[in-house]
């Protein structure tokens, strides 16, 4: 199934893995925070995975 | 009853029966010696307090074991010892540069200082490995990103030997390198970090004069709430880099040479599958655990694996302990190049806010070390015994003799 992932920007601390992961769907701006592309989609067990290994804790799955 | 906080503990290495035998006991284990503390040693443990930064913070006390004055605290504070907001507000102003996406942008640079390195040790054929690659590498690096100048290269690492006791063998005078400063404000009580604290200024002053594209004009530049760093802000900066981007990659590279005569198999299943490239990188970051351990205060009562930790009481993450830990990893003592992705290893930290910067640096750095080496073909053989830094914080390497084979 595929879901929408979010990043919390109190906690992400720009590390960029999610970046490197997932380039299509996230993005660092000049903010040094993680933003994630507009309609962007992953299945979710990538999700998990990318949730598992973001170091800030910052990425969620959206609620639909 | 063993006292973790001894340096002697560590003085061949990671004394891994010691933490074996604490992870395997419940609860976390009571250090009962000249300080108290308590230690986490399972790496599911230490994540929990490494991402629970109001529980567990990092601007209380002090991230070593020994505390000291609140106002030695405040003269060193750099982003490593304060918690949010105020750790994220400077973390965010030099964290871009850090990004992986970044850092590949230094691909080339680190590798004609990687290559300028392995071309002198082959000449000589062999002599310290530490002196001859694992001390230049990443304080050039971490200097050409912040914009030192090559010619000031040597005093930095000359510095930052100082900052870590007995990672030099000359002991300084409190007056050294100018410092009128009472030692017990200085980070690591050491008239060295006046010494960068010095320098920093008077760099600070020329690209203040004259931006040039690196990182100190970035800082210099910078501004916080409307406001510029102060003077003391940027020194810490400043130094906090020189001494995190260097000492603990410096300490990875020096074991790494251990590893390629200890487990040379390993490197040839690398030679022949260049897909295991970035697993080898971390499988030495893993097997070195630079970084022994940071340490943390409990802001409040919490329970954590059975044991109650009282608020103000000292928590100790062993990251040494952590990656060894069987629950996470097979065959943890097993050094395995092909091991997968997740779980993470904590050689850079649990997670959480204060999670290394210059991890994806660090990891690049020993990547292109590695795929060099193997490029070359480079045999090494130890050529005498290493010397470890006399520690209970760093697991540094002083001198690593080899010869070329
Ligand atoms: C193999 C090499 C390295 C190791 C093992 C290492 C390890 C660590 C560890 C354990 C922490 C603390 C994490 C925590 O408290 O959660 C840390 C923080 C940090 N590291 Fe590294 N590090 C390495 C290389 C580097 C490099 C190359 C830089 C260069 C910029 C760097 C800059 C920093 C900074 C600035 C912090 C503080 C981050 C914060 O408080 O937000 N490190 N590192």
């Amino acid at each position: 199934m595929a879901v929408r992932v979010q990043v919390n920007a109190e906690v992400c601390m720009g590390i960029g893995q999610c970046e490197m992961l997932e380039p299509d769907v996230f993005e660092l701006d000049d903010d040094g925070i993680a933003h994630v592309a507009e309609g962007a989609t992953v299945t979710e067990e990538r999700a998990q995975e990318l949730i598992a290994r973001c170091p800030s804790g910052a990425i969620t799955i959206a609620s639909p | 009853m063993t006292d973790l906080a001894d340096p002697g503990l560590y003085s061949a290495g990671i004394p891994h029966s010691v933490f074996a035998d604490l992870r395997s006991q419940p609860g976390l284990h009571r250090n009962e010696g000249p300080v108290d503390f308590w230690s986490v040693t399972r790496l599911a443990d230490l994540v929990e307090v490494s991402r629970d930064t109001a529980t567990y913070s990092s601007e209380v006390g002090h991230i070593q074991i020994y505390d000291i004055d609140e106002d030695a605290l405040d003269a060193r504070a750099s982003m490593i010892d304060l918690d949010p907001p105020v750790h994220t507000v400077l973390r965010r102003l030099v964290s871009s540069a850090f990004t992986p996406r970044h850092v590949q942008g230094y691909r080339q640079a680190i590798r004609d200082r990687v290559i300028a390195c392995l071309d002198r040790l082959e000449a000589a054929r062999g002599g310290d490995w530490v002196d001859l690659v694992a001390a230049p590498i990443p304080i050039g690096v971490i200097c050409d990103l912040m914009g030192v100048p090559e010619a000031d290269h040597g005093y930095m690492i000359e510095l930052s030997d100082h900052l870590v006791a007995g990672t030099s063998s000359e002991p300084l005078s409190p007056d050294a390198y100018g410092n009128t400063t009472e030692l017990r404000l200085l980070p690591f009580n050491s008239p060295a970090a006046h010494g960068i604290s010095e320098y920093a200024r008077q760099l600070g002053d020329k690209r203040r004069a004259q931006p040039a594209d690196d990182l100190i004009s970035e800082l210099i530049a910078a501004e916080v709430d409307g406001e510029r760093l102060t003077d003391e802000q940027f020194a810490n900066f400043f130094r906090l880099m020189i001494f995190a981007g260097n000492e603990t990659t410096r300490s990875a590279m020096a074991h790494l040479a251990l590893h390629l005569t200890q487990f040379p198999a390993e490197f040839d299943r690398v030679r022949h599958d260049g897909e295991l490239l970035a697993g080898a990188a971390e499988e030495v970051i893993r097997y070195s655990s630079p970084i022994l351990y940071f340490r943390r205060t409990a802001t409040r009562e919490v329970e954590l694996s059975g044991t109650t930790i009282a608020a103000g009481e000292k928590v100790v993450m062993w990251y040494a302990a952590a990656n060894f830990d069987d629950a996470t990893f097979d065959e943890p003592l097993r050094f395995d190049v092909g091991r997968p992705k997740q779980p993470a290893n904590v050689a850079f930290g649990g997670g959480g806010a204060h999670f290394c910067l210059g991890a994806s640096l660090a990891r690049l750095e020993l990547e292109i070390l590695i795929d060099e080496i193997l490029e070359r073909g480079l045999r090494l053989e130890l050529d005498g015994e290493p010397t470890y830094v006399d520690s209970n914080f760093v697991n540094g390497i002083e001198h690593l003799p080899v010869r070329v084979m």
